[in-house]
């Protein structure tokens, strides 16, 4: 339970009031931010990535489906796992819903994984969800962004204490926890000009979370995250709350 | 198209390690925010309110449906709309349902509140293929008591919204047309999040945040803002339904 203090009406008031400024203090940073975001370097994407899509074998600007902005989820399901990551699970529970809404700004978005296709779309069938996935394991594009980690590379963070998130993720997906962290989660961004397809933006990890909307909403509750470090994470895929193996 | 440099990887990286530090900033501030968020006093619940669900009516203790806490999205859609809710509020709405099973399982129901009718409330949950409760607060004081909606003199007292109304721009005026009603009427829902805790019998009203605050936004404007283009600035939306082509 958090604590709290009861309050009148005029005190809630005026602390909500001092709280109100902050909240536009960090807006008005976030807006900052944002035009600095929007003046990084674009950068020409020089190799010919192939994937494996449900129309066949495409290239990276094929998979902008006529729009000039491409944003991929990459979701951590790899060649190992059985089933996807439940975090990621529960990033793509929200943007599925919103494909319509950045279509109608010239943006395709859609989920990447390294596990095979026929895999892929068979796990979004379980979920339900109304999103395009495509295949990259069969080149480097997860790997050329830093979203595929070697053996040798997770050798230090194996053979020290893996926290127990990742230990209970890697159960819920059917793999090892090497084989889980070998993905990495991370969003990036492309635009299409003039026949050229540049990287634009790239966030991975804890500059993930306005991908994960819930979070925000956890914020604005009475009790907020109510997360504890060394306690496994609460997010079950959405069908599996019933059966979750730690019940919150 | 924005202004931008085409850039090696290398001046890619520098300049998005600066970004992350300022990114990682924000965070930190962020988290100073939530947690002056959680210290604001709770505020008893006095009145007896009593709702339209799509379940009969419901007290606002009930709509917590036995979990702890109630977070709330105040549509636009009030009694005078006769077209639809706000497209702009639509549009966040469509996103509210991934996280529905998510926060029901963290003991918060959510759900959210509009003035206009249940049955109409019903009608357009239905067409856009919503799960989330959809809460009725017609017929009721509680929208004006929690600063959701303004009554027809509080709105004329309100220099800004008599300019908005009088001279809207031509955005705003097309959005009147989206949703059916005059601008003296649409312009007195407020679209805004409620948070509510409920402890030993007692109902406590915990936060409210209204527009033009960035968490009142649809959510793929989160999304938008990553993208070199994010599109126009004007804030025109359109039904998931209605998009023109």
């Amino acid at each position: 339970m958090t604590e709290h203090t009861i309050g009148t009406q005029e005190q809630w008031q005026a602390q909500r009031d001092e709280l109100l400024k902050e909240e536009k203090e960090l807006t008005r940073r976030g807006d900052e931010l944002a035009a600095k975001r929007s003046r990084l370097p674009w950068v020409a994407v020089e190799k010919d990535y192939r994937f494996e899509t449900e129309s066949g074998t495409q290239g990276l600007a094929d998979l902008f489906d006529g729009r000039s902005q491409l944003m991929v989820y990459h979701f951590m399901f790899g060649p190992s796992y059985e089933a996807g990551c439940p975090v990621c699970c529960s990033i793509a529970d929200t943007l599925a819903a919103q494909v319509p809404h950045l279509k109608a700004r010239d943006t395709t978005l859609i989920l990447a994984s390294r596990a095979p296709l026929e895999k892929l779309i068979g796990f979004r069938k379980r979920m339900g969800w109304d999103i395009g996935w495509v295949s990259s394991g069969g080149s480097d594009f997860n790997r050329d962004i830093g979203f595929m980690h070697t053996e040798d590379e997770l050798q230090p963070f194996l053979a020290g204490e893996i926290p127990v998130t990742v230990i209970q993720n890697a159960e819920m997906c059917g793999t090892t926890a090497g084989g889980y962290v070998a993905e990495g989660p991370g969003l990036s961004v492309y635009t299409l000009a003039d026949g050229v397809v540049y990287r634009t933006y790239v966030s991975t990890a804890r500059g993930l979370e306005f991908a994960m909307p819930y979070y925000a909403l956890l914020d604005r509750t009475p009790k907020g995250r109510d997360e504890h470090p060394g306690t496994p994470i609460w997010l079950r895929r959405h069908d599996e709350y019933a059966s979750s193996v730690a019940a919150v | 198209m924005p202004e931008h440099t085409i850039g090696t990887r290398e001046e890619w990286q520098a300049a998005r390690n600066e970004l992350a530090k300022l990114e990682a900033e924000q965070a930190e501030r962020n988290r100073e925010v939530r947690e002056k968020r959680l210290a604001l006093p709770w505020v008893p619940v006095e009145t007896q309110y009593e709702f339209d669900t799509e379940d009969g009516k419901k007290t606002l203790a009930e709509l917590f449906d036995g979990r702890s806490q109630l977070l709330a999205y105040n549509v636009m859609f009030g009694p005078d709309y006769t077209l639809g809710a706000c497209p702009g509020c639509t549009s966040l709405a469509d996103g509210l349902d991934g996280a529905l099973v998510h926060l029901n399982h963290s003991d918060i129901t959510l759900i959210c509140f509009s003035r206009a009718p249940i049955d109409r409330l019903a009608a357009y949950k239905q067409r856009m293929g919503w799960e989330f409760p959809y809460v009725s607060t017609y017929n009721t004081d509680f929208a004006f008591d929690f600063g959701l909606a303004l009554t027809e003199e509080q709105a004329q007292g309100i220099p800004e919204v008599r300019e908005m109304t009088e001279n809207p721009p031509g955005w705003l005026e097309e959005w009147a047309g989206q949703v059916g009603a005059d601008l003296k009427d649409g312009l007195r829902e407020n679209p805004s999040w409620i948070a509510f805790a409920r402890e030993n019998g007692t109902v406590y009203h915990t936060y409210t945040v209204s527009a033009p605050d960035p968490f009142v936004a649809p959510y793929f404007s989160f999304l938008a803002e990553r993208t070199p283009n994010k599109g126009p600035d004007e804030p025109r939306s359109f039904r998931k339904d209605e998009y023109p082509d």
